[in-house]
């Protein structure tokens, strides 16, 4: 897969300050574990899964992962995160044939 | 090449090409990963030798009958304070009978709020759900949980 696409959701919608909020980060992405074989063809296809993913919170780092081809296609991996401050949360993630793909979302905190 | 000899060429080529679709078959009959990591050593490189301690405070949340094995939620929350000198370094999932055990290390902060993963994975048999939580003391606790798998998730 050429492109993946990276939905950000953060729950709930509105929050404040020092708030800890789940975040969900879905991946459009076959997670091939290059043991699967192509029924017309017969041939394994080549492994293609995520190895890591990074999320950023106005330029800091605060959650890396090491992923494997044990997760299931189009992966939805959620955890918590501290509301600190308005900005933005990034996340990064790299598959195993080195695509490396961004996304981003506005963390606009009420009050 | 007479007509006898052409007839009989052809039946052996035939004979060896039916032959050996079936032996490269059964050489693939179970196919592994080449980042394959067995259970024990998986556990074995994260701990590095220290024994996790069972704990309630590991809430490992796995549907004990999986009917589809290729998305089984999986949802670990560990009752622990994420301080700035306390917290959860680490989550990590397993799935003992996997080809490859392992699923997903997070390395968390104390930015995160709360310690909670939750994610999907495959699980090709019936098999142990493990959720692995590495303090920053350089403590570990341990949950698991058998999931029995109807379909099978792998390959």
């Amino acid at each position: 897969m050429s492109k993946s696409k990276t939905l950000i959701k953060i729950k709930p919608n509105t929050y404040k300050n020092g708030d800890v909020v789940k975040v969900s980060f879905m991946v459009m992405h076959p997670m091939e574990t290059g043991l699967r074989k192509d029924k017309k063809t017969g041939e394994v296809i080549p492994a293609d899964y995520i190895k890591s993913a990074k999320f950023e919170y106005n330029g800091k780092v605060f959650t890396t992962m090491n992923i494997w081809e044990t997760l299931s296609v189009n992966p939805v991996i959620t955890t918590y995160m501290t509301i600190d401050g308005a900005g933005s949360l990034k996340v990064t993630f790299t598959d195993s044939k080195g695509t490396v793909e961004e996304s981003s979302e506005e963390i606009k905190p009420k009050g | 090449m007479k007509r006898r000899d052409f007839l009989k060429n052809l039946s052996l080529s035939a004979a060896t090409v039916a032959v050996i679709p079936t032996m490269s078959f059964a050489a693939d009959d179970k196919p592994k990963a080449s980042n394959a990591l067995a259970y024990k050593d998986a556990l074995a490189a994260i701990t590095g030798g220290k024994t996790p301690e069972p704990s309630e405070k590991v809430s490992l949340k796995v549907p004990e009958i999986a009917e589809n094995g290729a998305v089984v939620p999986v949802t670990v929350e560990i009752d622990y304070p994420m301080t700035d000198s306390d917290y959860v370094k680490a989550i990590h999932i397993f799935a003992a009978k996997n080809g490859n055990s392992r699923c997903i290390d997070a390395h968390l902060s104390p930015a995160n709020g709360k310690a909670m993963l939750s994610t999907r994975v495959k699980l090709g048999e019936t098999q142990e759900v493990i959720a692995l939580a590495e303090l920053s003391n350089g403590n570990f606790l341990i949950a698991s949980q058998s999931v029995k798998v109807t379909i099978g998730g792998c390959g």
